[in-house]
């Protein structure tokens, strides 16, 4: 006979509780909330400002996302020892920063008194609480893991195909445009929905650089945290909304992403 | 077209690769055991990696200079490179394969197209066009990393063990294949191997290569008849049987010294002494002489008879002296005979190549 082992059940228990503790409040919100008070949250003005604003940003802050982070990945995975590991920790430091600290440090780089502020002013630009430093902020917090996940993505291309091209007489920018890029196409779709799906959540970071204001910089995230003190109940239905919206994206980056490998 | 010179230093692992080479139009062999930098060489050739010290010079085009810094990248040396695993790219299909290098250059489509087919065709691979790569066989992939190569029109080309990657079935046949295409062209190709099998194709033009250094050179039969280091010496266990070769009316037939009439591969050998070589895998054992397609039999007494692994070798002694491999498992199919056993050795007369002494 061959009885579960103990270590066995006591791993399904963890799993078995984590399920749980994942599950139990996604059920709860859910719940809370109905498809027909969606339907009336959706048809409000206030709530389709903030979408639009979420949505919006999301997706301008995605070109920029990819424009500077894909030569950054494709660049790091090209290098090994200690230079890698020294750009590597480079990323991180966004990572391991508190959200809110995030929003604080951008605005003592780009606000009014901040680092780059006299400059800022002299072209006439403010950056703080407008739409462009919700971008902002969207880039500081996502590129980094939109880098490190896109790394591993170039890591797994093998470089015998490369050198192949090369020496089909292609030059490395060819090389990376006509065989790097389409290996990891797949990949690369699914990490867009990704860095979309991470924008759309961000918190922290917009409400101290950006604000809170309706109709300016107000994303759905936001616009939850306004509405939980005045009206729980909206809280509730706007927190459904979003979670329904990650849900869709999580699902599009299942059914795209590859299987196991970039190839 | 004039050839390859090159003398390169790069520090490996183990010990430093030196390299002394020149490689004329034709194939040249590179033969050396696993490790003896045969890979690194070819890259430090096509530019993938850079010598210490040498000089690499292509035709009249300096590639590479150490004193006069001159470091051509990869994709202006105009070398074509098969790799072992082919590096064929897995997302297009072999057209798209093929047009690749071409595609890069400012051609008009029609013309890449035309060019394309007329390779394709070449190499007898028109009907795998629209096939994706990786549903190929092993020796269709190898067909379609060559057809890319050479319609870049390479003025060298790097051969890495072409036939490694295949399974031993396919192996013959791409060998006779590739010993077909290379034989038309007049590039200077390197050709890389650890197998003795494939130098038995390619035999004018040898050179050996051990712990990064160029150890002999010569024609595949100098190699055979004065081995000048182990390695060599191991691989001369190859059958050679001496004789000669006759002509009776239009047939050629290989007599040997011992009086045995044998079949082989006559092309282009010349009537008078010559040497019979075939490989000791190639040759199988019988206890009755088999009936069926042109081969050579010849009856003989065991002698010595070793098991190596899943190997047995066997030394058949009769008016010649032959080594044959078989596998333990048909050795033990026959009863596991010892020495003083009567039995019949039995090749194919392709597998049998046939050289003037």
């Amino acid at each position: 006979m061959n009885r579960p082992r103990l270590f066995t059940l006591m791993l399904a228990l963890a799993g078995l509780l984590l399920a749980l503790l994942i599950l139990l409040p996604i059920i709860a919100l859910l719940l809370a909330s109905s498809p027909g008070a969606l339907l009336q949250l959706i048809l409000r003005s206030e709530v389709q400002q903030a979408l639009w604003i979420t949505l919006l940003t999301s997706l301008l802050a995605l070109p920029p996302i990819f424009l500077l982070g894909l030569p950054a990945a494709y660049g790091l995975s090209r290098i090994n020892g200690k230079l890698r590991r020294i750009l590597e920790t480079l990323l991180e430091l966004p990572m391991v920063m508190p959200p809110v600290v995030a929003g604080l440090a951008l605005l003592l780089a780009f606000g009014r008194r901040g680092l780059l502020g006299g400059f800022l002013a002299d072209i006439g630009l403010q950056i703080p609480f407008t739409l462009l430093a919700v971008v902002i902020a969207i880039l500081f917090v996502v590129t980094p893991y939109f880098v490190r996940r896109c790394t591993l993505l170039f890591d797994g291309v093998d470089r015998k195909l490369e050198d192949a091209a090369l020496l089909l007489g292609a030059s490395p920018f060819q090389t990376f445009m006509r065989i790097s890029l389409p290996l990891v196409r797949r990949g690369l779709a699914a990490e867009a929905i990704m860095t979309l799906a991470q924008g759309i959540g961000l918190f922290g970071t917009i409400i101290l650089f950006a604000g809170n204001l309706p109709g300016r910089t107000q994303t759905l995230s936001l616009a939850i945290y306004t509405a939980f003190e005045s009206d729980p109940q909206q809280a509730f239905s706007l927190g459904a909304l979003l979670l329904l919206i990650s849900l869709l994206l999580l699902t599009a980056v299942k059914w795209i992403a590859p299987q196991e490998s970039t190839q | 077209m004039s050839g390859l010179d090159c003398r390169v230093q790069y520090p490996l692992a183990q010990y430093e690769l030196a390299v002394d080479l020149s490689v004329k139009p034709g194939v040249t062999v590179l033969l050396g055991p696993n490790g003896a930098g045969k890979t690194s060489l070819l890259r430090l050739l096509a530019g993938l990696a850079k010598p210490r010290a040498g000089r690499i010079k292509l035709g009249d085009r300096l590639l590479f200079d150490a004193h006069k810094k001159i470091d051509l990248p990869p994709e202006q040396r105009r070398i074509g490179m098969v790799f072992q695993d082919l590096a064929l790219f897995p997302h297009l299909n072999v057209r798209q394969n093929t047009a690749f290098g071409l595609s890069l250059r400012r051609l008009a489509k029609s013309a890449i197209n035309q060019q394309v087919e007329t390779m394709l065709d070449r190499l007898g691979i028109s009907q795998l066009a629209e096939r994706r790569v990786t549903t190929l066989s092993g020796g269709e992939r190898q067909k379609v990393a060559l057809a890319r190569t050479l319609i870049t029109d390479p003025h060298l080309l790097l051969l890495d063990e072409p036939t490694a990657a295949l399974d031993p079935s396919a192996r013959g046949a791409i060998r006779r294949w590739l010993h077909q295409i290379l034989g038309e062209l007049q590039i200077p190709t390197l050709l890389v191997t650890h197998d003795a099998e494939e130098v038995a194709w390619f035999r004018k033009r040898v050179a050996v290569i051990e712990k990064g250094q160029i150890v002999q050179r010569g024609s595949y039969h100098q190699l055979l008849r004065e081995p000048q280091s182990d390695f060599v010496a191991r691989f001369a266990g190859i059958n050679l049987i001496n004789g000669e070769l006759r002509e009776q009316g239009n047939e050629k037939i290989f007599l040997s010294s011992g009086g045995s009439q044998l079949q082989g591969i006559f092309e282009g050998v010349l009537p008078g002494p010559a040497t019979l070589a075939v490989a000791p895998w190639e040759v199988a054992l019988f206890a009755v002489p088999p009936g069926g397609s042109p081969q050579n039999v010849i009856p003989g007494r065991v002698i010595e008879r070793i098991v190596l692994g899943d190997r047995v070798r066997v030394t058949l002694l009769s008016t010649e002296k032959l080594v044959a491999e078989i596998s333990l498992k048909a050795w033990q199919q026959m009863g596991e005979f010892g020495v003083g056993t009567e039995l019949y050795a039995v090749f194919k007369t392709r597998e049998a190549r046939v050289m003037n002494t």
